[in-house]
């Protein structure tokens, strides 16, 4: 033992035989196929976007007479700004689609069953989660969507009943947008919903170490091979991970994020629309008055989130086994069409 | 736990050990609320210290005076938040209930309506609301809800017309007045209310 690690050794007792047994895990080998690496893939772009999201904290200043100024001076004048800002972007767009597929092959591929029911609403609170923290990033630029989908958003949660007016309050510190708004979303945005998500990224991997990932259509052989998370999974994350990055780099240089028209809380755009993963809301908004659309949507989000035991009900009552993959392609096919149909119209 | 048991096999007579029992119960009970209660009230501080500190202030302005205030006409009223307030004569008589002051925000969602002339209607481009002259909604979400865009109280005193609006300032009312540009911004479309000003 050199000199050094005597050094260490002496001071922080800890076997390094040992350290490598317990993070090398064997990994099953169906873990190569790519539908069971969407997992992964958001917990990739997650770290991409806490490092951007940091980078881009350093001059990004949350209050509505600066916001949007701040957010052209990283776009037009910091070096690579644009880059940072539209890596930022590209990656929240990838992120929310990888957790969207994640779901769903674990949906499909019935991973979500016992023992697993738990992991699923913490994957259910870690999707909320995403969606929120997107939410709250696109109304930080502060342009004309940023600040009326803030105000809607807020007016959505204001028709909840009874406890509607108190979280619109929470929301926008005060009864309507106000100075004192702004900083609220950045405070969520960049700092209680990455700790929550990785407080809630701890546990579900934990809990995915301790259950195994689910063996899906794996013949008995293939389940006996397995092959080592050190250093075989993680150098084929790191090298899927760069891939990723270029791939990014690509989408940031052709497409890089823009700045609409500057917020005026007196004019609402003739052409308004949320980010794509809100298209679905948005539209049903559209079909319903305002607490109809609000209580419905929040009986569809519980009834996903209680879906394993829903499920299980199913298929111990009923002779309808595979149930849930057709309520799941229909679920599936409805998103589809609610979304594309609300892309294809101006109103 | 194991001084608990041979203090038991000691004492057949349980007496004492429950009465302990009971003691250590109500002891763990008073500690738990003596948590509860110092660790939620640090929670409650911050609770409270988040919630806005006061309603947002409101107060009352000169609108008119009655006798120039035509029947029939309207005046585009601005609050000092900027927001564009329609304020309408609609008898000739000199109560309250020959004006009315619409809001021009949607009751939907809080989206801005704007006058469509050629519709006779206000539109809220948010989810397709539409209301008549009067605004009671005719179309979209705020229809299906029997909704109607919100009215200003107003008070009329020695002839006077005022109007309760809030007092709060928003930060970009100058810019508001550049005509905007870019996409989703029609110059045209700047025309809020059918103004036929006095
Ligand atoms: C930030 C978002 C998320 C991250 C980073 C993440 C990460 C992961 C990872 C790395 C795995 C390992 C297996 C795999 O690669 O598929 C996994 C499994 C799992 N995830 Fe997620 N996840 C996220 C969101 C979700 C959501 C939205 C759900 C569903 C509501 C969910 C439910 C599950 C369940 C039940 C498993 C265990 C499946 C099995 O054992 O096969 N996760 N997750
Ligand atoms: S906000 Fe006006 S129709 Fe929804």
């Amino acid at each position: 033992m050199g000199v050094v690690s005597r050094w260490i050794q002496d001071r922080i007792p800890l076997d390094a035989g040992r350290l490598r047994e317990l993070t090398n895990e064997p990994v099953p080998n169906h873990l190569k196929r790519w539908w069971f690496c969407l997992g992964g893939t958001p917990a990739y772009l997650f770290v991409i976007q806490i490092f951007t999201g940091i980078m881009l904290a350093f001059y990004y200043q949350p209050s509505p007479r600066t916001a949007y100024e701040s957010v052209a001076y990283i776009t037009d004048e910091a070096a690579f700004g644009w880059y940072l800002r539209s890596m930022h972007k590209w990656a929240a767009t990838f992120m929310v689609a990888a957790v969207i597929l994640h779901q769903m092959r674990v949906y499909f591929t019935g991973a979500y069953r016992k023992p697993r029911e738990l992991n699923w609403m913490v994957g259910m609170l870690l999707l909320i989660c995403t969606l929120t923290i997107g939410f709250t990033g696109y109304s930080l630029v502060y342009e004309q969507l940023s600040f009326w989908g803030a105000s809607v958003g807020a007016n959505i949660a204001e028709s909840v009943p009874v406890v509607g007016p108190l979280v619109k309050n929470m929301m926008l510190a005060g009864e309507s947008y106000n100075d004192r708004t702004l900083p609220r979303f950045f405070i969520m945005h960049a700092a209680i919903l990455p700790i929550v998500m990785i407080v809630l990224l701890f546990i579900h991997i934990t809990l995915i170490r301790i259950q195994g990932v689910t063996e899906f259509g794996a013949t008995e052989e293939e389940k006996k091979k397995t092959f080592n998370f050190f250093p075989d999974h993680l150098y084929t994350e790191i090298i899927m991970g760069l891939s990723l990055m270029i791939i990014l780099s690509a989408l940031a240089t052709v497409l890089p994020a823009e700045m609409g028209p500057r917020a005026d809380p007196l004019t609402t755009p003739e052409v308004i629309k949320p980010e794509w993963f809100f298209y679905v809301m948005f539209r049903w908004l559209k079909l319903f008055s305002g607490t109809v659309a609000v209580i419905s949507s929040g009986f569809i989000v519980f009834v996903m989130f209680l879906w394993p035991f829903i499920d299980g009900a199913i298929r111990k009552y009923t002779r309808a086994k595979e149930a849930s993959v057709w309520i799941g392609i229909l679920g599936v096919l409805a998103i589809i069409a609610l979304t594309v149909w609300e892309a294809s119209v101006a109103h | 736990m194991t001084g608990r048991n041979d203090e038991a096999g000691r004492a057949p007579d349980a007496g004492p050990e429950e009465r302990r029992g009971f003691l250590g119960k109500v002891s763990g009970l008073a500690m738990s609320i003596g948590l509860i209660g110092g660790y939620g009230a640090f929670g409650a501080v911050a609770a409270r210290y988040l919630y806005p500190a006061k309603a947002d202030p409101k107060s009352w302005f000169f609108v008119a005076v009655l006798r120039e205030f035509e029947v029939g006409s309207s005046i585009a009223y601005r609050a000092p938040s900027g927001a564009r307030i329609n304020i309408t004569r609609r008898g000739v008589g000199e109560s309250l209930a020959d004006f009315s002051a619409l809001s021009s925000t949607c009751p939907h969602l809080g989206c801005q309506v704007h006058w469509e002339a050629v519709n006779e209607r206000y539109f809220c481009p948010c989810h397709n609301g539409a209301f008549d002259h009067e605004g009671k909604a005719i179309a979209g979400p705020p229809a299906e809800a029997g909704q109607r865009l919100s009215t200003f109280p107003l008070k009329i005193e020695k002839g006077v017309l005022y109007i309760e609006v809030p007092t709060a300032e928003l930060a970009q009312v100058e810019l508001a007045d550049e005509v905007p540009t870019g996409p989703g911004q029609d110059p045209c479309l700047f025309q809020r209310f059918p103004t036929r000003e006095v």
